[in-house]
């Protein structure tokens, strides 16, 4: 039924931040998320692209609608094979970043989310999952 | 979008700079540039961000503001972003966004009733 929503970006250059960052708004917005939650995704997306220039140089995006019966959502996935996340429970508290910036990639992207999974092996790349759920 | 899309008016003495909706870096980064060569050129006292079209404020983009606004507070400037969207104030809040000696103000016309009567209100800390 989504089939049209299903999206995939891939992300290389700082200009596709903002490809990604239209993909998603176009994708959260067929799904009936509402402005504000709108913005929340989009926001943690851009975190989350930015990471992959900034850590991994390359990676893609896969936006996934999300039907468990009763609600709707979207889930985006981040795959990177880059130098990977050592210890990545750390990374994705407040305040640690390894480039020295503001360390809000992580833990800032899990804020404006419902859910986030993350997987990285150090020297293979890293992934990471959010899923948001509208609300009914 | 490229960086040559980024405009800066001078109005009096202030500058005005209307940000698209969505820029990418380098379009943020330009205008980084250019409003500092724009206040030493026109000797400004304050530097007004019009982000009323913004609909994606993320932590690169919040810190160079933020950075910015460092750098006009040490050439004796203020900085007022003016217009933030209710999606986009929420997310900022939620996010945690750095936006440290940024003055704020709800429109542009706000902004410009700040630096002429030179009252500093709506700090964000």
């Amino acid at each position: 039924m989504n089939a049209t929503i299903e999206k995939e970006v891939v992300i290389k250059t700082e200009s596709d931040i903002v490809v990604a960052r239209r993909a998603v708004r176009e994708g959260a917005s067929a799904l009936g998320f509402g402005l504000t939650d709108t913005t929340r995704i989009v926001t943690a997306a851009s975190e989350l692209a930015r990471n992959i220039i900034k850590y991994a140089v390359e990676g893609t995006m896969v936006l996934h609608p999300l039907e468990d019966g009763t609600r709707t959502g979207i889930e985006l996935t981040f795959v990177d094979h880059g130098p990977g996340i050592p210890d990545i429970a750390k990374a994705m508290k407040e305040g640690f970043s390894t480039s020295g910036g503001f360390g809000m990639g992580l833990p800032g992207a899990k804020r404006l989310m419902d859910e986030m999974d993350a997987q990285s092996a150090v020297g293979q790349g890293t992934t990471v999952t959010v899923r948001k759920w509208r609300r009914q | 979008m490229s960086a040559s899309s980024i405009t800066v008016v001078k109005v009096r003495d202030v500058l005005l700079v209307a940000m698209p909706s969505d820029p990418d870096d380098s379009v943020i980064t330009a205008l980084q540039e250019q409003a500092m060569r724009s206040m030493d050129q026109h000797e400004a006292k304050a530097l007004i961000l019009d982000i009323s079209a913004v609909e994606t404020l993320d932590s690169f983009f919040a810190r160079t503001i933020s950075e910015t606004a460092q750098m006009v507070s040490l050439m004796g400037g203020r900085t007022i972003i003016a217009g933030m969207r209710p999606a986009v104030a929420v997310t900022a809040t939620q996010l945690g966004l750095p936006l440290k000696r940024v003055e704020t103000a709800l429109t542009v016309e706000r902004a410009l009733d700040m630096v002429s009567l030179g009252k500093r209100q709506g700090s964000a800390r």
